[in-house]
């Protein structure tokens, strides 16, 4: 999955947007189950740590973003996938620049935190809410807590990242700002880049 | 009872896997203490944590004894993933 120079960030919009029977679930990027998104993601962290890509305490700390992101995919779509379960995660890396991708085909963050927070009109307020507020999407549990984490490790290793569900794109690096854009994704499509 | 976090993994991410290993603890490592016993979470040799993993098993531990220490957190994910826990889920434990 290095230094193939794609774009798989093109790769995963497609993947995402493709209609059902079209999507490719023979994709090397595709993660049908947990336990697949869990092994790539080891060995990704593993390809960083041999290519010495960034220190080894930053690249835990990306791995450990990665991760819960693709797990809250997983997490709130369990059972409820409106059709191809599972998510597509890709990285590549080019002259120490490292891109990470994850995407799904899921219910997206704003129908996700409904079920909480009724109120929730637009895919702008779902989005701010999820990384600034402590709610759960799978309320009564007591979780909600991942993509405040991820907000506040994006800074620690000074990465940018943008996360587009619905209508709407958080661009996350020292702050994070929302705006609404003129795509529509149906789950959700995140793009972790780190520089130099 | 010191619980060695190590002896679940190197990469603790996912919140199946941390409600599994809590179960397994329950099972097998806390089973009839009392809950003044003192518990220490040894973080040595853990590699990746996550908020989703730890809050099924740290917090849980946390609320089910009063006397818990947390070791060896030098790990930047274990930093990251305790201030998660603090500020989000309300672990009270320094």
């Amino acid at each position: 999955m290095t230094g193939q120079f794609m774009n798989i960030k093109k790769l995963a919009y497609q993947w995402i947007v493709d209609d059902a029977d079209k999507t490719d679930v023979k994709s090397s990027y595709y993660c049908q189950t947990r336990d697949i998104f869990q092994a790539r993601l080891n060995s990704m962290r593993l390809t960083l740590l041999n290519n010495k890509i960034r220190s080894e305490e930053n690249i835990y700390i990306i791995t450990a973003v990665a991760g819960e992101i693709g797990n809250n995919s997983f997490d709130h779509n369990l059972g409820n996938w409106p059709d191809i379960m599972g998510i597509f995660f890709g990285y590549e890396t080019n002259n120490q620049r490292l891109e990470i991708v994850l995407a799904d085909r899921g219910q997206g963050v704003l129908k996700t935190l409904k079920n909480a927070k009724p109120e929730l009109k637009t895919d702008i307020e779902a989005l701010k809410t999820a990384f600034t507020e402590k709610i759960s999407g799978r309320a009564p549990e007591n979780r909600g807590n991942g993509l405040k984490f991820v907000k506040n490790n994006i800074k620690i290793i000074k990465a940018n990242l943008n996360f587009v569900s619905g209508n709407a794109e958080a661009k996350l690096n020292n702050e994070m700002t929302i705006k609404q854009i003129d795509q529509n994704i149906q789950g959700c499509l995140v793009e972790i880049k780190i520089k130099k | 009872m010191r619980i060695e976090l190590k002896k679940f993994g190197e990469m603790l991410i996912s919140r199946p896997s941390g409600r599994e290993a809590f179960l397994a603890m329950s099972a097998y490592l806390i089973k009839d203490l009392k809950e003044d016993e003192l518990i220490e979470i040894d973080f040595e040799g853990v590699k990746v944590l996550t908020p989703s993993w730890a809050d099924e098993v740290i917090t849980k531990l946390a609320e089910r004894f009063k006397n818990v220490k947390l070791l060896n957190t030098k790990n930047s994910t274990v930093q990251a993933t305790l201030e998660t826990l603090r500020e989000y889920s309300g672990l009270k434990i320094a």
